[in-house]
């Protein structure tokens, strides 16, 4: 099992207040599923999303990802889960500013204490396989929204991780560039990778093959959708 | 992580925003400029100085009317002094049981001048017999000084190699007559080169015999000695010699005071370096004064530059850099900055060393070891002030961070 949560409570102390952002979630993934994870505001689906991206750790439960049990984990071990396990897509891109696209699919090579020549050919590599070989040296404010979309995804692909964290991923984007993105993450989850999609947009959400549907921090549904949209 | 890919950044930050870091570094350089310069600017009159002291030979004192004198006062006061004698010379030359070498000395600076060409400011020294080692001075050409031309007042003169070249340019001097202020002396000898001494030649001199000058040009003048003693364990009673002497034959009583002055080289290498000692105190005063006020302009910018990164910051965390990741980047991003301003530093330190080296007499000698002392101050003010507004980055929870606008 890639994901494997129990019981999970998360509460946060707003003044003299509880507020229990998730209260009581089990969760099963495995690797190369495809799932999006649906809700209204306030129904924990961010938080769900912080803990299964190991930003953030639960108040009560486990969490074990690929057998470890993260709540247990050290801060640099927490680190090189993120660097090596988790690829991040979000909403506003993230990209670093001051640097070019290669540089920022770089990164997590960076951090993964990959040599320079090495992080160069893995990068460019990514870069050209979602169609930007020939804008490396472009800086995020060089690219259209798309552009940069396609140009994080790269970089949450380049150390090969278990799983592809997508936050929102078309909330800024125009809904034809939207379309093009979710055509990258179908055929990111077709490479065998295991991709989660956080949204609150429904035609989004019917990109994937399974809908995890949270409210008042609980999953309220979980439908597998395989057989409404055939592979290919 | 990686070391240049933050020195990349730092140097990024600094070229993008220069004038904010010229600000920012201000502290800094000048702390360090004022390090540099004054390590050099002493370092060079301490060479300066032992050479000059030094060059008057070892195991030497001189006995003349002034004494070692550090105050008006007291400088008024010898004036009324009577004066140094020739004729006290030759009484310490006869009675000084453990000198090895007494030599009477006058001087002044006049001009020189041979058919129509004139030498402005030349050092015109007159000396007795010995004058040649207490001068370190070695004949290049005719003879030196001999005793019978100073018993005589002869009219000639041993003449340095520069006096030869501006005044008898392809010729041989020896034998030619030259004006020293108002009188012919004709030339019997030319030293050896002895090159300059921080911009001060050594070779712009003549000597003449002592008597000739003093009935010369210095009628009333008051005459230094130099005595030479046999060795260095003999120099205190030579000096108590030379003392029972002059107060011999000025006829002091027990108890008054010396009203003359047996001074030797270590006096003035001690006044010399209580001066120094005094600049030195205040430099670092100065330069410890506007490094921590440097290190706090830094703190401040680097504490501006983690809260205007902090998504940065968030992203590099969600991506996989540790705690220690971030601590890293920013130090380095600090003292890189500090280290730029120590660079720039030291590069003015070292031109205004240069600067005062070239337009006085003063000298200015840069060594290697005031830049490394440089390069070390700078990079710890950076580490140092750098390492508060670093630690609260490594600390941002990647979270907030993310979301922050």
């Amino acid at each position: 099992m890639m994901i494997e949560i129990r019981d999970m409570f998360r509460t946060y102390e707003v003044g003299e207040e509880k507020v229990h952002a998730l209260n009581g979630v089990d969760l099963d993934i495995e690797a190369n599923e495809y799932v999006a994870i649906m809700g209204p505001s306030g129904s924990g689906k961010s938080t769900l999303m912080n803990i299964l991206g190991c930003l953030d750790t639960p108040t009560a439960g486990s969490y074990r990802l690929k057998d470890k049990e993260i709540r247990k984990l050290t801060d640099d071990e927490l680190a090189q889960i993120l660097n090596r396990e988790i690829g991040f897509v979000f909403q506003t891109f993230n990209l670093l500013p001051r640097a070019d696209a290669l540089h920022n699919v770089e990164l997590p090579l960076v951090y993964a204490g990959i040599r320079h020549e090495e992080r160069r050919r893995r990068a460019k590599q990514a870069l050209e396989t979602v169609g930007l070989g020939d804008r490396m040296k472009h800086r995020p404010n060089e690219l259209s929204g798309g552009q940069r979309q396609r140009v994080a995804i790269a970089r949450a692909l380049v150390n090969r991780p278990s799983i592809i964290l997508a936050d929102e991923p078309t909330g800024n984007l125009d809904s034809a560039t939207g379309e093009e993105i979710m055509v990258a993450f179908e055929r990111i989850w077709r490479d065998g990778n295991t991709v989660i999609l956080v949204t609150h947009e429904a035609d989004i959400a019917a990109h994937a093959r399974r809908v995890v549907r949270m409210r008042d921090g609980k999953i309220e549904s979980d439908v597998l959708q395989g057989d409404v949209r055939a592979r290919a | 992580m990686n070391l240049r890919e933050s020195i990349g950044i730092a140097l990024g930050a600094i070229r993008a925003n220069k004038l904010r870091s010229i600000l920012t570094l201000l502290g800094t350089i000048i702390g360090v400029t004022s390090v540099i310069a004054v390590i050099s600017f002493v370092e060079g009159m301490n060479r300066f100085v032992s050479e000059k002291l030094i060059n008057a030979g070892a195991n030497v004192f001189v006995v003349d009317r002034e004494g070692f004198v550090t105050s008006q006062e007291a400088f008024e006061a010898a004036m009324k002094r009577p004066i140094v004698s020739l004729a006290d010379g030759e009484a310490l030359r006869q009675g000084v049981a453990h000198a090895s070498l007494v030599v009477s000395q006058l001087g002044a600076r006049l001009p020189v001048n041979y058919r129509g060409k004139n030498l402005r400011g030349v050092d015109i020294r007159g000396r007795g017999a010995g004058y040649d080692l207490v001068d370190d001075l070695a004949i290049a050409q005719g003879r030196h000084l001999a005793e019978t031309d100073d018993a005589r007042r002869q009219m000639v003169c041993v003449i340095g190699p520069e006096v030869v070249e501006e005044l008898f340019p392809g010729m041989d001097p020896i034998g030619k007559q030259l004006r020293i202020g108002d009188f012919r002396f004709e030339v019997v000898g030319v030293t050896q080169e002895k090159g300059k001494i921080f911009g001060q030649s050594q070779d712009r001199f003549a000597t003449i015999p002592v008597r000739t000058f003093q009935k010369l040009m210095a009628e009333r003048g008051s005459v230094s000695i130099a005595i030479k003693s046999v060795d260095q364990s003999s120099l205190p009673l030579a000096q108590q010699e030379a003392r029972n002497i002059m107060r011999g034959r000025r006829n002091l009583r027990p108890g008054e005071p010396d009203n003359f002055g047996v001074t030797t080289s270590e006096a003035y290498l001690d006044l010399y370096k209580n001066l120094t000692g005094g600049i030195f105190v205040v430099t670092i005063g100065v330069a410890a004064i506007s490094l921590f006020v440097g290190g706090i302009v830094i703190m401040n910018i680097m504490l501006v530059s983690v809260t205007e990164r902090t998504r940065e910051i968030g992203i590099r965390k969600a991506l996989g850099a540790r705690r220690r990741d971030i601590l890293t980047q920013f130090l380095v991003e600090s003292t890189t900055l500090s280290l730029a301003g120590g660079a720039i530093g030291i590069l003015i330190g070292i031109g205004l060393a240069l600067l005062v080296g070239a337009v006085s007499p003063l000298p200015a000698a840069v060594n290697f070891k005031s830049v490394l002392l440089g390069i070390m101050m700078s990079s710890l003010v950076g580490i140092f002030f750098g390492s508060y507004p670093a630690a609260r980055a490594a600390r941002l929870d990647p979270i907030e961070s993310l979301r922050y606008e």
